[in-house]
């Protein structure tokens, strides 16, 4: 299982998603697309989203928090 | 089993409602998909009574801590009510999860959400370069040139979330003259960056596979005119939630649910609504959260009435 996770520091809804990872002990990569100029990049060729949290589960690409799709996705 | 209160709404309205409807022991269920209302995105809320300063993300938490700390409140979170009919005992609601539910009253504190521009291509290009919440994508918008729509208070912020990133941010204000905080328009006219476009009447967003520009009706010229841009970011107020009541019970002409400030009851018998949602004059946390008491407490004396 492969997940990661494109953020700011400043998107709630990213700190709901990590903090679901978290409670169900999902292991995460967390990339800063603020900061990391590549990771940016790359968020928006995989996603062609301008917006985050943008979340790849095994290359199923999510866009924003959605509790019930991710946690389908995630066989929880 | 018929339940005597749904509460729809997990914000400050809707929580504060789940509260005190726990105290009176009144049998209720709460239906939301997310926490905290509309100030969850918020960086710092220093105005919530008895806390001098809060992020939304906290304050969210904590309601919904509060709200789960109560016996006897059932929690229908990720989930959110479709369908709203009279039937004899009172009501019967039906949700996007596919649940159906009978209540003899309804709390509605659906509060408000984001007003969109509705022109062509905004829909297409959401999350593609057209922005609601500033506070969690303006850092994404780093050296490129973005504009910011709407002139209130919501969009000056968004001009100032965005000043530490973007190369350059055009403000566009239909009206003449913007409005929001005269200190922070101060601030925003000093930056270079900053460039105020007024009586600017957006048509148009455009792009391809993600957003390239905006065009809009220069009032002051007559001329139809185009931005070059990465970002759109629309910060043009809020309409309220009243959609799923629309038939139901008396709405004014901009959308909110008509309510006795007394009571916060609505024309329709046995629903009540409080919060941003309602005709209320003023749109606070503290003020949603202190009139769905009231609806609580008037929900609790019409429920001991009819037995």
């Amino acid at each position: 299982m492969s997940v990661k996770i494109y953020t700011t520091p400043s998107c709630v809804y990213c700190r709901m998603a990590k903090d679901f990872f978290a409670q169900h002990k999902i292991a995460y990569e967390e990339l800063n697309v603020a900061s990391d100029d590549k990771a940016r990049e790359e968020m928006v060729r995989k996603s062609h989203q301008l917006g985050v949290p943008v979340i790849d589960v095994n290359g199923e690409i999510f866009v924003g928090f959605n509790k019930l799709a991710i946690a389908k996705a995630l066989h929880l | 089993m018929v339940y005597d209160l749904v509460i729809v709404g997990g914000g400050p309205a809707g929580v504060a409602a789940g509260v005190y409807a726990a105290r009176k022991k009144i049998r209720t269920v709460l239906i939301t998909d997310s926490f905290g209302g509309q100030s969850l995105v918020s960086a710092d809320v220093q105005n919530w009574i008895g806390v001098k300063s809060i992020s939304g993300f906290d304050l969210a938490k904590a309601l919904e801590d509060h709200l789960r700390a109560q016996e006897g409140v059932e929690i229908l979170d990720s989930d959110r009510v479709s369908k709203i009919e009279k039937i004899g005992v009172g009501f019967r609601l039906a949700t996007d999860q596919g649940k159906i539910l009978e209540v003899k009253t309804v709390l509605l504190a659906t509060g408000s959400s984001r007003k969109k521009l509705g022109v062509p291509g905004e829909k297409e290009f959401e999350g593609r370069g057209v922005v609601y919440c500033s506070t969690c994508d303006a850092p994404i918008f780093k050296n490129m040139t973005v504009a910011v729509v709407g002139g209130g208070n919501a969009g000056l912020e968004a001009v100032n979330d965005l000043l530490p990133y973007a190369k350059k941010i055009y403000l566009l204000q239909r009206s003449g003259a913007l409005k929001g905080d005269p200190e922070m328009q101060d601030k925003i006219k000093a930056n270079s960056k900053v460039e105020i476009i007024l009586n600017a009447d957006t048509k148009e967003v455009f792009g391809d596979e993600i957003l390239k520009g905006l065009r809009y009706l220069d009032g002051t010229s007559g001329q139809k005119k185009e931005l070059d841009l990465s970002g759109v970011f629309v910060e043009i107020g809020i309409v309220p939630n009243s959609a799923l009541v629309k038939d139901l019970v008396s709405i004014n002409q901009k959308g909110e649910i008509v309510t006795d400030p007394k009571t916060q009851a609505t024309s329709e018998k046995g629903i009540w609504a409080a919060g941003d949602v309602t005709d209320g004059l003023y749109r606070q946390n503290n003020i949603s959260a202190g009139d769905s008491v009231k609806a609580v407490l008037n929900i609790y004396d019409f429920l001991n009435k009819k037995k």
